[in-house]
């Protein structure tokens, strides 16, 4: 070993850390040579939990998996079930559930993309974008109650319609929320400060990003096709008009405009799912639970989420796995940082937007 | 609920021929019409060849569940649910282990994201995953035994470590053992 190489720890609660994980970066100077990562201090043992509990209790104890997520999995978890019980749902609830997650999506990218700017020093900017962010914020405070667990999702559709009043509110704030985020793109897209700092840095060719599977932003940032609303559509993103953004720079902007051109197909989501929104019932009634084993997966903001049910006949599944998107990209990290300098361990980090809470349940 | 459940004749003729079995084959779609198409393996010795069909056909590895058929605390019934996708479709394959000896080849070498799945199935329902590159504890310490999925911890125990002397006395022994 040379006398310039050496071990650095950083975490498992650090500042530029939302959650607490361990990393053991060994250096050359000022260069990473290698990562090796420990975590496992926030598992909560949640999946024997959700043995404990009825499948409708399960869908409160799913929703707190995460929090920027959250939605997603009440979600998934509801498709899972209904998949295993053979239960279609509404037409209004396939909109409504795509409402609530598209919300919860915009919210999520704009949380990273701030951290992102807090990450880089750019301390106003930081406040901007949690500014607007505070719109959506707002918009899930009026519409569902709450400004984080929504609580929409129940098994067989929602649990609750949302009225014209609601809706009209929602598109009300689309309108002063989206000029506010394409002047965020814009400064994302040019700002010297930024592009020097994340254009090029945490490259994660699409051969490494095949190879360990990753999902989401980080797989669509190295130009991998993949986005289970498009791939296998599910709720209503069969009826609607989106695209699939993708980027080929495979470093940390690219995964950032990612995020930032998928806010935009999110807000032609929402306004296009409350025009065609049909009218009529929110949720179908639970039939009687059958032994049968399931899978479903969506796409959470940070990529794929996918769940496994086998039901026995009681009302306790006999058994519930998931498994989140950071899973697979918390690997990815050994290739990203690589050759990055010490100085932008965190913002290599912040670019697979990870989650640690869900990864380890 | 579609007529017609899509998939790839290839890698459904390829997995079947690994399965055995009553109901070994079962194709199903959900509302939306995305097909999933589900298999029964004979033995742990086909779960690299089915693993090999699905890494020739370009699949991705999404998942691997692990499942205790017994569903108690005395009986152990142990199986693994391997789900894949090529896009749009999913195959998933399942294999019994046996119950004494639970014992898994790794796919880790032919698809690089089973690597923390595999440490998963390790620490939750102890099962030995052979060929495993780096088969370390993920999530939970080195102290705490394997089979944690399965095991019912008095709450008052499990409170130990929170709030008790234990945990001071967890500390100060680590501690003296450094010095």
């Amino acid at each position: 070993m040379s006398t310039n190489t050496f071990h650095m720890p950083l975490g498992p609660v650090h500042v530029a850390l939302e959650e607490p994980v361990y990393f053991n970066i060994t250096c050359e100077g000022e260069s990473v040579k290698s990562v090796e990562l420990t975590s496992g201090h926030v598992h909560r043992g949640m999946e024997q939990l959700a043995l404990r509990r009825n499948l409708v209790k399960n869908v409160t104890l799913t929703e707190r998996v995460c929090s920027l997520c959250s939605n997603s999995h009440s979600f998934t978890y509801s498709m899972v079930v209904e998949n295993a019980l053979g239960l279609v749902i509404p037409d209004r609830a396939r909109y409504l559930r795509v409402v609530a997650e598209e919300v919860k999506r915009i919210a999520s990218h704009l949380f990273n993309m701030a951290i992102q700017a807090h990450l880089t020093g750019f301390a106003t900017f930081f406040m901007q974008i949690m500014e607007t962010r505070e719109i959506m914020q707002d918009v899930k405070e009026t519409v569902y109650g709450n400004r984080m667990n929504l609580a929409s999702n129940c098994i067989g559709g929602v649990k609750f319609d949302l009225s014209q009043d609601k809706l009209a509110y929602l598109l009300k704030q689309l309108d002063v929320f989206e000029p506010q985020v394409e002047e965020i793109r814009e400064i994302f897209a040019t700002n010297g400060t930024i592009l020097n700092r994340t254009r090029g840095l945490g490259i994660l060719p699409p051969e490494d990003a095949t190879a360990l599977g990753v999902a989401g932003p980080v797989a669509r940032g190295s130009g991998l096709p993949m986005d289970c609303r498009k791939n296998s559509p599910y709720a209503a993103y069969g009826d609607l008009d989106f695209d699939m953004i993708t980027e080929t720079g495979c470093c940390a902007h690219s995964r950032t405009m990612v995020r930032l051109n998928e806010i935009f197909e999110s807000i032609k989501m929402l306004r296009q799912a409350v025009a065609q929104m049909p009218d009529g019932p929110v949720h179908a009634p639970m039939p009687g639970i059958p032994v049968a084993e399931a899978f479903a997966h969506s796409e959470a903001p940070r990529g794929e989420v996918a769940y496994y049910i086998r039901t026995d006949g009681t009302e306790t599944p006999a058994r519930l796995k998931w498994r989140v998107p950071s899973y697979m990209n918390w690997k990815a990290l050994s290739v990203m940082m690589r050759g990055a300098q010490i100085a932008d361990i965190a913002l290599v980090v912040n670019s697979i937007d990870p989650c640690v809470s869900c990864t380890e349940r | 609920m579609q007529d017609v459940i899509t998939g790839d004749a290839g890698i459904i003729d390829a997995l079947s021929a690994l399965c055995g079995g009553d109901d070994a084959v079962c194709h199903k779609a959900d509302q939306y019409g995305n097909a999933s198409h589900w298999f029964r393996l004979t033995g742990t010795d086909k779960v690299v060849p089915a693993a090999t069909v699905l890494k020739k056909a370009g699949a991705r590895l999404i998942m691997i569940s692990s499942y205790d058929k017994s569903g108690g605390l005395t009986g152990f019934e142990p199986e693994l649910c391997y789900h894949f996708e090529v896009p749009g479709v999913i195959y998933s394959f399942t294999v019994a282990l046996d119950a004494t000896n639970p014992a898994v080849p790794s796919i880790t070498p032919l698809f690089a994201n089973a690597d923390w799945h595999e440490r998963e199935l390790r620490e939750l329902l102890s099962i030995k995953v052979e060929g495993h590159p780096n088969p370390n504890r993920l999530f939970l310490d080195e102290t705490l035994d394997a089979g944690k999925l399965r095991s019912a911890v008095p709450l008052s125990v499990a409170m130990n470590g929170a709030n008790s002397t234990d945990l001071w006395e967890t500390i100060l022994g680590a501690k003296e053992k450094q010095a």
